[in-house]
């Protein structure tokens, strides 16, 4: 998202992101950041938290007004009302993405993940056919 | 940075997401600032929740079940007054039911237009959009589609844009 971000910043309209990975987003190199501690999947904060949600995007569409150049960073002060071992728990249910699934079948393929050497579609190809 | 970002991850998504943050390297960052005051501004919202409406191509989930090192690199254009009634979200990494069960979590239209009436911002966008999260190949998100959404921005007059990773 980053990288959008970048590229609209770069066509002349000002932009701000919102992240719940700070660390992850600044360090792709983006204008204005504001760092949320909101669990993936509700950057916004929880289902029918009108007056919440509204909070944080107002607090997100300001620093498009304070920032004064580029790597602006805030953070935000609101605070996620559950643990992350009961956030964890509420999605247990959900099948994992298909990368986890391949991963657990050939962990080798790990060092790909973390190095971003992705393979390409050919070569994927034959790793799944290979036993 | 006092944020720990990793909070909310299972340790396997926290070892990968740190490995990523450490391989970047430091790039020249664009900055436009803001041409006029927040409430004279039109705004658009970006979502990577894989946000599609109903009556417009789904995201390809089959594809990324094909070739798990994929993600489908398009956007979908939403348009102002959508709701979680007209869509799907299909972003295979998050709990998409929060966004499913209010559309606002994603990509707060909602939040955006009472933010106008409040006079924090002029206007929102006639149009907003979304893109899938976890695409490991970024070329043709930034070649392709992110141009394509910065233009249609540009024709609707944007002033500004917000983005919500998922």
């Amino acid at each position: 998202m980053g990288l959008v971000q970048r590229v609209l910043e770069t066509s002349g309209i000002p932009s701000v992101t919102l992240s719940m990975i700070p660390d992850l987003t600044r360090v792709v190199g983006v204008p204005r950041l504001a760092g949320i501690s909101y669990p993936m999947g509700q950057p916004l904060g929880s289902p029918h938290d009108v007056d919440g949600q509204r909070a944080v995007l107002r607090a997100t569409l300001e620093l498009l007004t304070t920032a004064t150049g580029p790597d602006a960073y805030i953070e935000l002060p609101f605070k996620w009302p559950d643990s992350p071992a009961r956030v964890r728990n509420a999605s247990k249910d959900l099948p994992p993405p298909p990368i986890v699934d391949l991963l657990k079948k050939k962990p080798w393929l790990t060092i790909k993940l973390y190095s971003g050497h992705i393979p390409h579609v050919e070569e994927n190809t034959q790793l799944e056919q290979s036993p | 940075m006092t944020i720990d970002s990793y909070r909310f991850l299972d340790f396997a998504s926290r070892q990968i997401m740190k490995a990523w943050a450490a391989r970047e390297t430091r790039k020249e960052i664009p900055f436009t600032p803001l041409a006029k005051p927040l409430r004279e501004c039109t705004v658009a919202l970006v979502s990577t929740a894989g946000v599609a409406r109903n009556d417009d191509l789904p995201f390809d989930q089959e594809g990324e079940r094909r070739n798990p090192w994929w993600g489908d690199p398009s956007f979908r254009m939403i348009p102002l007054g959508t709701t979680e009634k007209d869509v799907k979200l299909y972003h295979m990494h998050i709990d998409t039911r929060f966004g499913e069960s209010d559309l606002d979590v994603v990509l707060p239209m909602r939040r955006l237009t009472e933010l106008a009436c409040e006079g924090v911002i002029r206007r929102p966008a006639p149009t907003h959009y979304s893109v899938m999260g976890y695409i490991l190949d970024p070329t043709e998100l930034v070649e392709k589609t992110a141009p394509a959404i910065a233009a249609q921005m540009h024709h609707e007059s944007v002033d500004a844009a917000a983005l919500f990773p998922a």
